[in-house]
């Protein structure tokens, strides 16, 4: 997957219309196969989450997550795989760090770090799937609005 | 460090010379343009003394300062935009997070070998021979 592509999705899905958005990058192996049971299942997600198919989530920098912010998002999540059941190993490790690493920037500029959250799920775990959905859409409409200069 | 036969030569030429204790060699002054630097850590890598090692932490003003076309740089657009305030200070970076770690250099322990300067990719690094006659000089002699 591009630089280009993960970016290009990433926009794509900030300029639909809504009042908060939410950028779910959601891993291949499990996020996404859990959000497809949740849609067979015809469960319905908070209308802010915005979604981007990632191979791993070990695939998103912290220039994603915070360029997303910077680009319209309220908040950003990750959703991958569970520790120790990445399906490229590691993947999952690097997208925890990342994330504590992104939090810790916004920290030091006074925004708000939980705008910025990871979620590990298995891809049979529609449940914990729509929970985290949900989570992150409450967290998100307890804060203000995102100021961006 | 034993000194090369060109160090010597150089020594002998100028008047109650020794090797400076402190550095114990002729060598490069080292100059790090820290706003260039994108984190590789191939200087520390290289270094033989240990004088340029990788820190746990990292400046986030280090973001603002980068060029806006390389990575530190848009990272430091992206952050510029939404900051609430300047930076309050190093942060603490995780273990798997490699790239975004301050490089700290100790002058105390470098040799002057120039290894890091030769190494890195963007000139982020720059090492400045010293001539003999700046040595002469600063210990009231004339080089030859």
């Amino acid at each position: 997957m591009s630089e280009a592509l993960v970016e290009e999705q990433a926009q794509a899905a900030e300029t639909e219309d809504a009042e908060r958005k939410i950028i779910g990058f959601f891993c291949r192996e499990c996020a996404y196969a859990a959000a497809d049971a949740t849609g067979n299942a015809r469960i319905s997600l908070p209308p802010t989450i915005r979604s981007v198919l990632v191979p791993c989530t070990g695939r998103v920098s912290p220039l994603h997550l915070l360029k997303a912010l910077a680009d319209g998002a309220d908040g950003v999540y990750l959703a991958g795989c569970l520790v120790g059941q990445c399906h490229y190993r590691e993947g999952n490790l690097h997208a925890i760090d990342r994330v504590e690493f992104a939090r810790a920037l916004l920290q030091s500029v006074g925004v708000e770090p939980e705008r910025v959250q990871m979620f590990t799920m298995s891809a049979a775990d529609s449940p914990k799937f729509v929970a985290a959905a949900r989570k992150m859409h409450e967290t998100i409409s307890n804060l203000p609005p995102l100021k961006r200069k | 460090m034993p000194l090369t036969a060109r160090g010597e030569a150089i020594f002998e030429r100028i008047p109650n010379s020794a090797p400076r204790e402190s550095t114990g060699s002729i060598g490069c002054e080292i100059v790090r343009h820290e706003e260039l630097c994108i984190g590789c850590a191939r200087c520390a890598s290289v270094c033989p003394t240990g004088a340029t090692e990788t820190s746990g932490t990292f400046d986030p003003m280090q973001l603002f300062a980068a060029p806006p076309d390389s990575r530190r740089g848009a990272l430091g657009e992206a952050l510029r935009k939404i900051a609430r305030h300047q930076p309050s200070g190093p942060i603490e970076v995780p273990g798997r997070v490699s790239s975004f770690r301050s490089i700290v250099y100790e002058a105390e322990k470098c040799i002057g070998c120039g290894a890091c300067a030769r190494i890195c990719p963007t000139g982020a690094v720059e090492a400045i021979p010293v001539s003999a006659a700046e040595i002469a000089s600063s210990r009231g002699g004339e080089a030859a």
